[in-house]
């Protein structure tokens, strides 16, 4: 494949990103929700 | 799953996860893997372009998706703005719409940049599509700061809910920049004005595929990221709360 | 705003409380100076105000159609020029060092020279963007930039044999 280097970073910044924004969110509320407790989220 | 409370914040605990956000989340591991095997491997090479045509189908769903979360902000700033809808569930929308908007637009870039110095020649220049979209990008990084700068929930809303309204006017001026001026970069391949979708089947439906699963991820992370900003409101107001508890007790032995 | 906290966010009740200052926490800290936040906001406005500036000094008409050279205002010969045509097909000349080739559009064509080898998919046939000036009625160029179209096609390898050494004429087949 033809320049497989850039479209492989391509594909692999892509995903890597969304990836790491889900943990970053994941982790924080995480964090979060420690002082708060679980029968006070709105969304369950 | 566990409900008692002392799974509170433990790794076992999925704080903002629901059995919906979970059958998402399968599906959209599932289906990125179907537009790696798709994108990367089945669909075919392009005459011209050659391989590097696969990067497309990261590039067009990122700045599709990008569009359609700056416009959700824009709609759940409105909301917000309105009287008889007032919420602040819709200004934590409008956030973390932006911000994965953001996100989406900085993914957008960065390949478009790869696919551009394989094609093109060049990483970067400034025409007036890139140009228009670095100052998207620009706008909505500016928008996120405003939503830090403290203050009152409240007055947080207010502020980048005027700001979302105005910002999203740049985007008809970003999608029409290659037909309303001279561009290096391409014309609009399947929503231009008049334009015949002129793309090989098998692309075309990796492309449809790509816009699929960018949509499906970014339901998903507007979801988890509009409950952690929930929590993070919820914090700032029982820190209040403690805060006011502690000195009243204080005052109590006095 | 210099008190640590708002009216409105600590209740009546406060008056009565002894409100003698008191180690501040750092999320306290934060909330009243969000400094993060007024860096990001000056690097945005003077990043918006590079952007803005690239917007009317460059982008808006990126390039010159070669029929526009000396027609147009602001595509005099003479001072820099960004120029988009057509690489007429058999013109390309490589000896190593400097490129040559010939550029239509619109019927009217000029001969380019880089001192290079011209990057990306750079090909006969193909609409290109070079930067430069016009001297002796050749283009001095410095930069060239592939335009590709928005048509995708998938590459046909028997196509692609039963072309190349037939003609050199300089009539591209699109």
């Amino acid at each position: 494949m033809d320049n497989a280097g850039f479209i492989i970073a391509s594909y692999i910044i892509t995903f890597g990103a969304v990836g790491a924004y889900a943990i970053g969110v994941i982790r924080r509320s995480r964090k979060s929700s420690r002082d708060i407790p679980r029968d006070q989220r709105p969304w369950l | 799953m566990n409900t008692s409370m002392s799974t509170k914040g433990s790794p076992r605990d999925r704080v903002t996860g629901t059995p919906f956000t979970r059958g998402l989340g399968i599906l959209v591991l599932a289906g990125m893997a179907l537009l790696i095997v798709l994108g990367l491997f089945v669909s075919p090479a392009d005459v011209n372009q050659g391989e590097s045509v696969r990067i497309m189908y990261a590039h067009v769903p990122g700045a599709w998706l990008a569009y359609l979360a700056f416009i959700v902000t824009a709609v759940s700033s409105a909301a917000y703005l309105w009287n008889r809808t007032r919420s602040l569930t819709w200004d934590r929308i409008a956030g973390a719409s932006a911000e994965v908007g953001v996100l989406f637009m900085g993914i957008s870039l960065i390949t478009g940049s790869l696919w551009g110095r394989i094609t093109w020649g060049t990483y970067w220049t400034w025409d007036a599509r890139l140009t228009t979209t670095a100052f998207l990008f620009v706008t909505y990084i500016g928008y996120l700061a405003v939503r830090g700068l403290g203050g009152t929930h409240q007055q947080r809303a207010r502020r980048s809910a005027v700001l979302a309204l105005l910002a999203v006017l740049e985007i008809p001026l970003v999608h029409f920049s290659v037909e309303l001026w001279n561009t290096l970069h391409q014309e609009a391949s399947v929503a231009g004005r008049g334009t015949n979708v002129d793309m090989d089947g098998l692309m075309l439906f990796t492309l449809f595929l790509g816009v699929v699963v960018f949509t499906l991820m970014y339901v998903w992370l507007v979801l988890h990221r509009q409950r952690s900003l929930t929590l993070d409101d919820m914090l700032d107001d029982s820190g209040l709360d403690n805060a006011l508890t502690a000195r009243r007790a204080e005052g109590m032995k006095r | 705003m210099s008190h640590d906290l708002n009216d409105d966010d600590i209740g009546t009740s406060a008056d009565s409380l002894d409100l003698s200052p008191r180690a501040v926490t750092p999320r306290q800290q934060r909330k009243r100076r969000p400094w993060p936040a007024i860096i990001v906001l000056v690097l945005v406005v003077a990043a918006g105000g590079i952007v803005l500036t690239k917007f009317l000094t460059s982008a808006i008409d990126y390039y010159c159609n070669v029929n526009e050279i000396g027609a147009k205002s602001g595509c005099e010969a003479g001072h820099r020029l960004r120029v988009q045509g057509v690489v007429d097909k058999g013109s390309v000349e490589n000896d190593g060092v400097t490129t040559k080739f010939d550029m239509s559009f619109g019927g009217v064509t000029i001969p380019v020279t880089y001192d290079g080898e011209p990057g990306g998919i750079f090909k006969e046939c193909i609409p290109v963007v070079v930067h430069g000036i016009l001297a002796d009625g050749v283009f001095l160029g410095d930069r060239v930039e592939v335009k590709h179209s928005n048509e995708y096609k998938a590459a046909n390898p028997n196509r692609v044999k039963n072309e190349g050494s037939t003609s050199e004429g300089t009539a591209c087949s699109q």
